[in-house]
């Protein structure tokens, strides 16, 4: 039965109910569905709005549907969850306001409205869960609802890009049930509030890290981090640009939602475990930055450019934990749980606005790639700002949104480096691997001091690297002119390329990016206390003075890098001069080989698993089958009865038989290139002999000769008998 | 007394009677024609059976003494009770048989001798209900050999070449069990505490005549296991399952997934946890080597449904993965896997129904009997493909759909039992069987609703089917969700039976 407020249960069965009501109007009226859409888009914002605006700081609210499901449902309003629901719901809003334009040549528009609206209803659940079985529920239901976008056109690549989607998060949802399964046994509870303490209590460690592990998998493989990133950077391109905002935005978030749950509630701030997520964040951020640079494909680039700053947000959530697990860092630890929610916020809303803006791009040309939409946004002035604030605001421009969370971010590193000075991290209480020495080794190698500052350092090249992607679709979309004189004319009188609405919706969320990076205190102190709910972190309210030079010294060694990278690899190794035109072509230095999924992933598990596991099922399959023929080909036998034998006898059949099998033996062998071909079988040939044999014995036996050689071999017996007799 | 009996005769006697009626019979009266007054008839029949089942239902409780009809030998009764499993089995059944028969106005109209395929079905109707009703194992047997031969001419119903020589090995493989199974019969007996082998929960071995004898018993304790797992479909005589389902009609393989194979789980139960006791069997080696057989068996059946490419076949094979999900739960002996175990029975025979009818809807209607085939069939039948869905996600175990539920409480109860590795091993094996699952199921749904953007729309058609078929399915397709969404009455009523047979 339902316990506490309805408010949260609306919130997240709203979307879903109305999913339903657009299907149903969308098969008489397309205008009304559209409108209905929209509507519940802005209802939803508008109702999170209502949220924000009346909830105070430390205000919680429940919802219970005891029995949903087996477990229940549990739901809870907090202040991280507003906001996190809030930034979905405007995503969702902005999007819907957009798709109206973008949408207007597409089939099926009805089938996409209405997943559009459950993923909504999902992932509002995801965020407002307070038990990590109502996480998983809702999880699932986004993983399959949103299938559905990115194989919306139905064309090759996007179903292919679809299955490699589902087939991550089905894998990666079996995985984070194992981890529930484990976590649920042992601790009891998988209610979010009271894991900590349970969690923290619970002496057995090894199954708390294989649950934490699983579960991170599960989480890990929708947030996109390396080495299940893979379903990144094929299903952005083809995924409706509305779509692939919100898969970037929103959708990736959700599993760094899970991630942060995991890291903080269940693994409890284990310095370890940091350094696990560390780990994985570093590469990512790396590896996502370098194929975003390679990219040619201006929704490729982007979605590479998620990975990156997942990886980012990664690293943040790894110092979170070594920080915390120090002991020592505790205030330190605060800095790096404000970067983390702040970027992931801050790279919601960026990503919504790219994302929107390539739609716009797409819209007008159906095109992507960047030697063919280049210049495409050059007299129009609305994108321009548009576009820009985005790429300033992701590359870490100080005023804009992104230069805050990294500089954040890049505090929390230089704290934990002073942090590992005092004490390394093995002589932290309770921080060890569970699982061996070697593990324990490789910690205090990544959180040596030495370490920490080439982590440092690839810190600010990742940011340096996403100045020059950023920077490189800049500079192609808004500065550089067509090599094609008459598309560049085509493109230059594209004076209505979005209606007022789209407009709404692009320009709408581009303004927040500065005005969130020019008052940085009123957003990052509040985000602090949001997330001490969830993430366990003590609040000081220490502020960073985020314009003070030391800041902003990190700030500018990136964007130094960026512009070096820019004009020393994109302008050079990046770019080819085509032999017709000598126009500067851009190129994809990237191999086709060098592909993770069609390298790895899917011969491994579409061709060598199921061809060795099911060679093994077959004979098991077959065993009794066989273990029935083997019986009637060998005892069994239905042996012909003697006097039908058709010719022959016994020894004739065997000494046939074996004569045949010399025969075969010899042309497979010794004969093998001029086989001697036989008309009949040596069986049939020592039958005939034996029955020539019989029939001349006959004869003989028959005739006068015979009787009289009889008579003479008798005579002749009988003649010696009597000699020797005397 | 006609409590017990009127469920079990009454179908049996109607089902005769179709069957030894001539055809002009039917055709009386001037509403429609022969066909229609024979499924009109026949629907009744199964209506009203069903009605005197839950008439038992209602008119008895789980303590009611049991009733003996007859004494069989001197000592071995016929009996009949009716306790808390045997209810959920006699409601699964009911449900399944009625919505396979009403699926099967529509069905069978392009098929021959009509009559003596409902009058079959309505035999094995009766047969099934005295499963459940049977109160010891010689009742038990009894209408578990008949349940073979009544359901053997409708699997070769269609009477070619291939359902001919499936039912043949239908029947061989079922005998074969079945032996076994009477082997345990003849060699229990003197060991029970009373010798009219009468189900007690908790096993009603006396354990002072046992003493010296455990070797005899267990070997007979396991080949009563393997005996019935031939229905049940386990590894290693799990081959007629493939070879039946493809063949019969669509009803009828909906009916020998949902409901038939299920029959060899019930007689497990009654071996196990009636006969037995699980406090004799728990730590032996015949519970080591069920868990074996069944762990493999799970993994095998999905991989190669995931390797079939005909739609039923990979359906059947689906069966012999998940029904052995059911054996793997029964084996474990703990109560959160029997849980699991019985809530899967239940959950399996809607889904598996469900995926069959959706499957004969599909080859009735268009014909097409491989997965290949049916790109776009998504946008022809919307109503059977959402049910297919819906289903399949339940089989994969997505939540908040039924499967998942099973499959929760299976997990728990192997991550409970007491050898961790096994309880792992049966959690992964669970998995990865799900994964594979995802990859046999969703692929047909998939293609079907993401017919590709070079298809031709042009020539698309509507190939809805009937009411008759389209209703079943979307019943068993709601059972689905709603059994997943709100399982906890079941669950209560579940534990109460796996608190009183694992104590």
């Amino acid at each position: 039965m339902m316990r506490g407020n309805l408010f949260p249960s609306v919130l997240v069965f709203f979307p879903i109910l109305t999913a339903f009501i657009s299907y149903a109007s969308g098969r008489k009226n397309k205008k009304v569905r559209d409108l209905i859409v929209q509507a519940a888009g802005i209802t939803e914002c508008l109702l999170f709005l209502a949220a924000a605006v009346f909830f105070e700081e430390t205000q919680e609210m429940f919802f219970t549907w005891e029995g949903f499901a087996g477990l229940g449902m549990h739901l809870e309003l907090d202040g991280f969850r507003v906001l996190y629901g809030l930034i979905a719901a405007f995503m969702w809003m902005m999007t819907a306001l957009f798709s109206g334009e973008y949408f207007t040549h597409y089939r099926n528009r009805n089938r996409y409205y209405f997943f559009y609206l459950l993923t909504l209803g999902a992932t509002v659940g995801v965020f407002l869960s307070s038990d990590l079985y109502t996480t998983f529920l809702f999880f699932e239901l986004m993983s399959f609802t949103s299938y559905v976008w990115v194989a919306q056109d139905e064309s090759k690549e996007s179903l292919r890009a679809a299955a490699t989607y589902l087939a991550v998060a089905v894998i990666g949802g079996l995985v984070m049930l194992m981890g529930l399964f484990l976590l649920y046994r042992t601790v009891g509870t998988l209610d979010m509030a009271s894991l900590y303490e349970v969690c923290a209590a619970c002496p057995d460690k090894r199954t708390v890290w294989a649950a934490g592990i699983c579960l991170l998998f599960g989480f890990g493989a929708k947030a996109g981090a390396f080495p299940l990133h893979i379903w990144l950077p094929k299903a952005h391109p083809v995924a409706p640009a509305p779509a692939s905002a919100l898969l970037s935005g929103i959708l990736t978030k959700s599993g760094i939602f899970g991630i942060l749950v995991v890291s903080c509630n269940i693994l409890c701030h284990n310095a370890n475990w940091g350094v696990l997520i560390l780990t994985l964040g570093v590469i990512t951020m790396i590896a996502g930055a370098v194929l975003a640079l390679l990219s040619v494909d201006l929704k490729r680039t982007l979605a590479c450019s998620s990975m990156s700053q997942i990886g980012f947000i990664l690293v943040g959530t790894g110092m979170l934990c070594i920080l915390n697990g120090g002991g020592n860092g505790v205030l330190a630890a605060e800095i790096a749980a404000r970067g983390t929610l702040l970027h992931m916020m801050n790279h919601s809303l960026i990503k919504l606005v790219l994302f929107m803006a390539a739609g716009v791009v797409f819209m007008n040309l159906h095109k992507l790639d960047l030697n063919e939409i280049r210049g495409f946004g050059r007299k129009k002035p609305l994108l321009h700002l548009a576009f820009l604030s985005g790429v300033l605001g992701i590359a870490g421009m100080p005023l804009f949104n992104g230069y805050i969370s990294k500089t954040l971010l890049h505090e929390s590193i230089i704290a934990a480096q002073e942090l590992t000075l005092r004490a390394p991290i093995s002589n932290w209480v309770g921080a060890a691997f569970p699982f061996g020495y070697g593990l324990n080794a490789f910690a205090r190698f990544v959180t040596s001091p030495q370490m920490l500052s080439v982590i440092e350092w690839l810190f600010l090249i990742s940011g340096g690297l996403t100045a020059a992607y950023m920077l490189k679709l800049y500079i192609c979309l808004f500065w550089e002119k067509n090599k094609n004189a008459e598309e560049q004319a085509r493109f230059d009188g594209m004076k209505r390329y979005m209606c007022p609405k789209s407009t709404f919706a692009v320009i709408g969320s581009a303004v927040l990016l500065p005005l969130l990076g020019l008052f940085p205190y009123l957003v990052t102190d509040k985000i602090g206390v949001f997330g001490e709910s969830i993430l366990h972190v003590v609040v000081d309210h220490e502020r960073v003075s985020y314009f003070a030079a030391a800041s902003l010294k990190g700030g500018l060694i990136s964007l130094t890098i960026g512009f070096l990278v820019y004009f020393c690899i994109v302008r050079t190794f990046l770019m080819r001069e085509e032999k017709e035109s000598g126009e500067q072509m851009y190129v994809n230095r990237l191999p086709a080989w060098f592909d993770l999924e069609n390298g790895v992933y899917r011969p491994l598990l579409l061709r060598v698993f199921p061809a060795v596991l099911g060679f093994i099922c077959r004979i098991f399959d077959t065993l009794a089958d066989g273990v029935l023929i083997l019986f009637r080909k060998t005892v069994f036998r239905e042996s012909p009865i003697p006097h039908e034998r058709e010719e022959g006898t016994v020894f004739t059949d065997l000494a046939g038989s074996v004569c045949d099998l010399v025969h075969r033996a010899l042309n497979r062998t010794v004969r093998r290139k001029h086989p001697k071909i036989r008309q009949h079988s040596y069986r049939h040939v020592i039958a005939l002999k034996r029955e020539e044999f019989r029939e001349n014995n006959i004869l003989i036996a028959r005739s006068l000769s015979f009787g009289l050689l009889l008579f003479c071999a008798g005579f002749l017996f009988t003649v010696i008998y009597l000699l020797f007799r005397t | 007394m006609s409590t017990w009996l009127l469920p079990i005769l009454f179908p049996i006697a109607a089902g005769i009677m179709v069957l030894a009626l001539p055809g002009r019979a039917f055709a009386f009266g001037r509403l429609g024609g022969e066909r229609k007054r024979l499924c009109i008839i026949s629907g009744g029949l199964l209506v009203v059976t069903a009605l005197l089942v839950l008439n038992a239902l209602l008119a008895t409780t789980a303590k009611d003494a049991p009733w003996i009809a007859f004494f069989l030998t001197r000592k071995l009764p016929i009996q009949f009770g009716f306790d808390g499993v045997g209810r959920i089995f006699a409601v699964m059944i009911s449900i399944v048989m009625l919505l396979a028969g009403f699926y099967s106005f529509s069905y069978m109209k392009h098929e021959q001798h009509e009559k003596r395929y409902y009058g079959f079905f309505l035999v094995l109707y009766g047969m099934l209900n005295g499963l459940c009703f049977a109160d010891n194992l010689m009742t038990f047997y009894l209408f578990y050999e008949l349940m073979t031969i009544t359901s053997m001419p409708l699997v070769l119903h269609m009477q070619t070449k291939e359902a001919v020589l499936a039912g043949l090995k239908y029947l061989f493989y079922s005998f074969c069990g079945a032996y076994m199974v009477l082997f345990g019969l003849f060699s229990l007996g003197r060991y029970c505490l009373s010798n009219t082998l009468t189900f007690g929960a908790g096993g009603i071995l006396d354990l002072s005549i046992v003493e010296g004898h455990e070797t005899l018993l267990l070997v007979t304790a396991f080949l009563m296991i393997l005996g019935f797992s031939v229905k049940a479909g386990m590894f290693p005589l799990h081959a007629w399952l493939t070879k039946a389902h493809p063949a019969a009609p669509a009803p009828i393989s909906a009916v020998l997934s949902g409901i038939v194979v299920k029959a060899g789980v019930f007689g497990i139960i009654r071996v196990v946890y009636y006969l037995f006791g699980t406090s004799f069997l728990a730590g032996t080696w015949v519970q080591y080597l069920w868990l074996a057989l069944s762990m493999i068996t799970i993994v095998m059946g999905s991989m190669l449904a995931y390797l079939e490419k005909g739609l039923k076949k990979r359906l059947a094979y689906s069966t012999i993965s998940q029904v052995s999900y059911i054996l793997f739960g029964l084996a474990l002996m703990r109560q959160q896997a029997f849980t699991g175990a019985i809530l899967h029975t239940v959950y399996h025979a809607f889904m598996k129904a469900a995926l069959f009818l959706a499957a004969g809807a599909i080859i009735y209607q268009t014909g097409k009997k491989n997965v290949s085939e049916l790109t776009g069939i998504g946008k022809q039948m919307p109503i059977v493909m959402w049910c297919y869905t819906i289903a399949s996600l339940g089989l994969i175990g997505i939540p908040p759909a039924s499967g998942f539920i099973s499959k929760w409480h299976l997990a728990l109860g192997a991550l409970d039992f007491p050898i961790y590795p096994i309880g792992f091993a049966g959690v992964a094996a669970l998995l990865v069987s799900a994964l594979l699952t995802a990859g046999y199921l969703l692929p047909v749904t998939l293609r079907g609703f993401f017919a590709g953007s070079d298809f031709d729309y042009g020539a698309l058609k509507q190939k809805e089917p009937s009411k008759f078929m389209t209703i079943p399915l979307f019943v068993l397709a709601a059972a689905t969700m709603l059994l997943g969404m709100f399982p906890n009455g079941l669950i209560s009523y579940v534990e109460k039976i796996a608190a009183a047979v694992l104590r």
